[in-house]
């Protein structure tokens, strides 16, 4: 089980809001490589993990990833917050804007929406190990 | 940077640094000056997290219910456009 500590992990205060950069830290938010996919990628390959060492860390680390998710989903929402209809528009805003407005929806920078076909867990240690590798290789 | 801001930084700090304890010891869960840390860390982070809910409020439903666990600003409001 989860509990909820009503805090970010770093604090998250931004002074400018900025469309056009929120469309593509977004995809740390909902994007293959981003911060959802790791969680769910690490909390799923647990369970198949043989050693105590490995389902600990595991369990930890998939947890830190939901701690970073909220971080980013907190930059996106002050990055577009209050907008005015000309900064949506002249940002490329809007494509994002028309689905969901100011509400923040796990998609990467190209708009395609989250999908568990990101990750893998195969149940074998070593080949998720190397998945897991690959996936924080290009993590930003 | 306020006093809330401030203790909240700090409280933050702490936790980092008793949670990378915590990680390294998933895999060296013998390194006794490593426990010990943790356990100096601990402390730290209690005292401030008493601190931090005596004047701001609960940070976890254990320590604060109803309209004190509503009480704004929720962790993600605090920044960004206000027009």
């Amino acid at each position: 089980m989860w509990t909820y500590e009503k805090k970010l992990q770093y604090p998250v205060k931004i002074t400018r809001c900025n469309p056009k950069l929120a469309q593509i830290i977004i995809s740390q938010y909902g994007g293959p490589d981003g911060e959802l996919a790791a969680s769910l990628r690490y909390l799923s390959q647990r369970y198949s993990m043989p050693y105590a060492e490995l389902k600990g860390l595991l369990t930890d680390i998939g947890t830190e990833e939901l701690a970073h998710f909220e971080m980013i989903g907190a930059i996106v929402y002050q990055l577009t917050r209050n907008l005015s209809r000309q900064e949506i528009e002249a940002s490329g805003f809007d494509k994002y804007f028309v689905d969901h407005t100011a509400g923040i929806y796990p998609v990467a920078a190209s708009g395609a929406p989250f999908t568990a076909a990101y990750i893998q867990s195969k149940g074998d240690v070593i080949t998720d190990l190397h998945e897991n590798l690959a996936a924080e290789g290009t993590a930003l | 940077m306020s006093n809330r801001e401030k203790l909240l930084r700090n409280l933050s700090s702490v936790q980092f640094a008793l949670w990378e304890l915590h990680l390294y010891l998933n895999t060296h869960p013998n390194d006794l000056s490593a426990l010990s840390m943790h356990e100096k860390y601990n402390l730290k982070f209690r005292k401030l997290k008493e601190e931090y809910e005596e004047n701001y409020g609960p940070l976890s439903p254990r320590t604060g219910e109803g309209i004190e666990w509503l009480k704004n600003p929720w962790p993600w409001d605090v920044g960004g456009c206000d027009g």
